[in-house]
Formats: C-alpha cells, structure tokens, sequence
C-alpha cells in the first residue's frame, strides 16, 4: 500500500496548492482534513488540490472535500481539484460531484480558474 | 459458468486493515473473472460496507474482542461479499437513500456510503441472526456483454455464498 502523504506550497495570489499521494479513505481521510482545517484556521480559503497521485478515493475521502467546498464558498473561496485520476473522477461521478467541482486537468488552467 | 474463487478474511476492526479488504477483492475478481472494468466500483463498494461496520457496528471502539469477517466469492457471472460483525445491529438497507444536493449544501460528509453501495452492487440484503451476528450481503451480476469468453480457471473453490 502507498503512503499516504500531504504537501503544501503557497503560490501567488494567495493559492494554497495542496498535494495528496496514496489511498483516501477511512484510515487517512482525517489527514487531509486537518491539512484543510489549518489552511482555513489561516485564512486560506483558495485553495487547489493535486489528485494526480491519489489511486483510491471513498466516501470517507469525498466527503472531506464536500465539507472543503461548503467552507471555501461560504467565505468566498474556492476549491479546485486537479488532475484527479478516473479511478477518483468515477467516485465523484457516482456522488454527481463532477458538476459540483471546479475539476481541471493541469496547473495552469487551475491557477486560472481562480 | 466458471468455478468460484472464494476468499475469507478475518480482520480487527482498525480502518488500516482496509487495505487488505480491497485486495481481497482485487484478487477474488481477478482470478474469478469477474469483468475487471467493475473492479474499481466493487472494491468501494466492499470497502464502505465494511467501513459502516467500523462506524456503527463497532464505534470505532478499539477496545474487546471486534473483528470482521469478510468473505468474497467470484465467478465470471457474479460477486459476492458477506460481511459478518458482531456488534450492535445496524441495518444500511434500512437507511433512506441520502439526498446529495442536501448533503453538499449543507457539507455533510458522513451517510455517502451506503449510497454508493446501492447504486453499485445489483442486490444488497442485511440479516441479524439470533446468535449476535450482523450480515450484510452484496450482489453484483456481470453483464452478458462484459463477460469474459475465455473461460476460467479455478484457483479455489467454495461454498456458495
């Protein structure tokens, strides 16, 4: 099983991009949570999530970003998910989460979408 | 119709053994030739069942006796996954089905499992038995269309589930 791990940069404008590796599910969803959590306990709410290493997603793992987008948008943010692989994209068409999203393919296009 | 593949586990109920559900079932489809484009839709089906067995038929308690048994079984007509827990009964067909744009409006991220669960698995039946134990059963039929023509071979055969 690949680890699950976090990375954050600051880019300009004040974007969080945030890079998730390994499987999203029961056992590591409070993970990202608490990355999330302490982004927005700063303010950050433009924030960018990096999927392209991110195999397996759940429920647990989707909800994480339905409470995100509910957050960011209540303060004027937004989320962005980027490069999320079919395996993830097939969970979140399950969900009907595809519409709901700000989903992009590369980095350029979601530094733009902000 | 090709001879099942089972698999039994028998796993604490700590979300860290989730991992070795889906491989389970990774395995079971592979070697029973179930078609494998359902592969990604069955191993979240299994794993969130398995999950609301953490969440409300242990709690997420770590603490006495609490283990899981999961049995997979496959051919390249259908799957099968029981799952067994010894906790408080929790009935997931009994659940009204979550209404979504409700759900994200109000950012609520618990209740999305067993919605996904229905609309993956073809039948999903839940028994308690009188001696204590939960068991939530999946069905998945393969569409004629997507079976495998090939035939396959039987790494281990089973019980029907």
């Amino acid at each position: 099983m690949p680890d699950f791990s976090i990375s954050r940069e600051t880019l300009p404008n004040d974007i969080e991009l945030v890079k998730v590796s390994g499987f999203l599910d029961a056992h590591t969803f409070e993970q990202l949570e608490e990355a999330l959590n302490e982004l927005f306990s700063q303010g950050r709410y433009r924030i960018i999530v990096d999927l392209t290493n991110v195999d397996y997603i759940s429920s647990a793992g989707a909800g994480v970003f339905i409470a995100a987008l509910s957050e960011t948008q209540e303060k004027g943010g937004q989320i962005v998910l980027l490069n999320p692989t079919k395996g993830v994209l097939d969970v979140f068409d399950l969900l009907g989460l595809t519409q709901i999203f700000s989903v992009v393919k590369d980095r350029q296009e979601a530094v733009a979408a902000f | 119709m090709s001879e099942p593949v089972r698999r039994e586990l028998t796993i604490p109920n700590e979300t860290q053994y989730l991992a070795a559900v889906r491989e389970g079932v990774r395995e079971v489809v592979t070697l029973g030739r179930f078609p494998e484009k359902e592969l990604n839709k069955l191993t979240l089906a299994v794993d969130e069942a398995v999950t609301n067995v953490m969440e409300h038929a242990y709690e997420y308690d770590l603490e006495g006796e609490m283990h899981i048994q999961v049995v997979l079984e496959a051919n390249d007509t259908q799957f099968v996954a029981c799952i067994r827990d010894w906790g408080k009964a929790f009935d997931p067909t009994a659940v009204p089905t979550p209404d979504l744009t409700r759900h994200v409006a109000e950012g609520r991220r618990h209740g999305l499992g067993i919605f996904l669960i229905r609309q993956i698995m073809d039948e999903v039946s839940y028994r308690s038995t009188p001696e204590g134990c939960n068991e939530l059963r999946l069905l998945k039929r393969a569409k004629a269309s997507e079976r495998d023509v090939r035939g396959a071979v039987a790494v281990r055969g089973g019980r029907g589930l």
